[in-house]
């Protein structure tokens, strides 16, 4: 094995729709990005970028899959760090399951970030900060407010 | 390849005693845990359970670490056949102020290489801790069904 791998799941109370909204739309993904929003036509093919809001692109790719609400698959790199740029493309992965019960409007999220080579600084760094902007995506859903500040 | 270790953050909007209370009393645990009740005395070195809305104690083990509100350390393996291979692996968790936030930090670890119940858990504490969140910054837990864990697959 010789690829570095991050992996988040959370549930959210919401539905499929409303999370893929909150995945692709700019203006609510500028809310809990944590100063940052991401911008793509999210067909597959198409490019993608994460911006700062000044401007700066953060991080871009193109999209590799998007099958709404379902499943988004990323191409994507870091631009702003050198470093973190060299390291080249990784694949970041989005997994939307409805949870199989009538009672309840629960949706299972899961965030697969890898990249093809070991001990990645990369994934190191998104490991940071996918916990952070999941964190904030769920309670800005379940409750109207982001909890984290916004941060450049 | 390592041993399995399992690691999960989340940050919630709440404060370290208010966490700490929810991750160790046991009427409010059976509201967002799948219904299990947690029953300790919380000594370092009692024994430390999990227990079924029926009585039945599902998972047990022993308290390694108790000083709130900041570090909580237990293990604990499941009872049942399907891990019978299993010992009690360590869950470790630490509280640390954020903001208005705590950051809550689960490290578990200490399994068998090849663990099923490693498997087991790492598909359980996102669903118990995701819970755990809702109840705390909303009121109300999430209805997660056991089942959903889809834990034979």
């Amino acid at each position: 094995m010789s690829n570095s791998r991050f992996v988040y799941v959370t549930y959210i109370k919401t539905t499929p729709e409303r999370l893929w909204f909150a995945l692709t739309d700019k203006a609510f993904t500028q809310q809990y990005w944590l100063g940052a929003c991401c911008e793509s036509d999210w067909k597959a093919g198409s490019p993608w970028k994460l911006a700062f809001t000044d401007g700066r692109i953060a991080d871009a790719g193109e999209i590799a899959e998007a099958d709404p609400p379902r499943r988004l698959v990323i191409k994507w790199r870091n631009e702003w760090s050198p470093e973190l740029k060299a390291e080249g493309y990784s694949l970041c992965t989005f997994e939307i399951e409805t949870v199989q019960d009538a009672g309840t409007d629960a949706v299972k999220l899961s965030v697969i970030h890898s990249i093809d080579r070991p001990e990645s600084a990369f994934i190191q760094a998104v490991s940071g900060g996918w916990p952070r902007i999941l964190s904030n995506l769920k309670s800005l859903i379940e409750t109207g407010s982001v909890v984290l500040p916004k941060k450049a | 390849m390592g041993k399995p270790e399992f690691i999960y953050v989340t940050y919630i909007e709440t404060t370290p005693e208010k966490l700490w209370h929810a991750l160790t009393d046991g009427d409010f645990t059976t509201r967002y845990w799948f219904g299990a009740r947690l029953r300790s005395d919380w000594k370092v070195g009692s024994s430390f359970e999990m227990v079924r809305s029926n009585g039945t104690v599902s998972d047990a083990g022993k308290v390694v670490e108790y000083d709130p509100p900041r570090r909580l350390a237990y293990t604990f393996v499941n009872l049942s056949d399907k891990y019978k291979t299993d010992f009690p692996a360590l869950a470790t968790f630490t509280l640390e102020p954020y903001g208005k936030l705590v950051k809550l930090t689960l490290t578990h670890e200490g399994f068998a290489e090849g663990s099923k119940f490693y498997s087991g858990i790492s598909k359980g504490w996102p669903a118990i801790l995701s819970s755990l969140k809702s109840i705390l910054e909303t009121g109300k837990p999430l209805e997660i069904p056991f089942e959903a864990l889809k834990m034979e697959a």
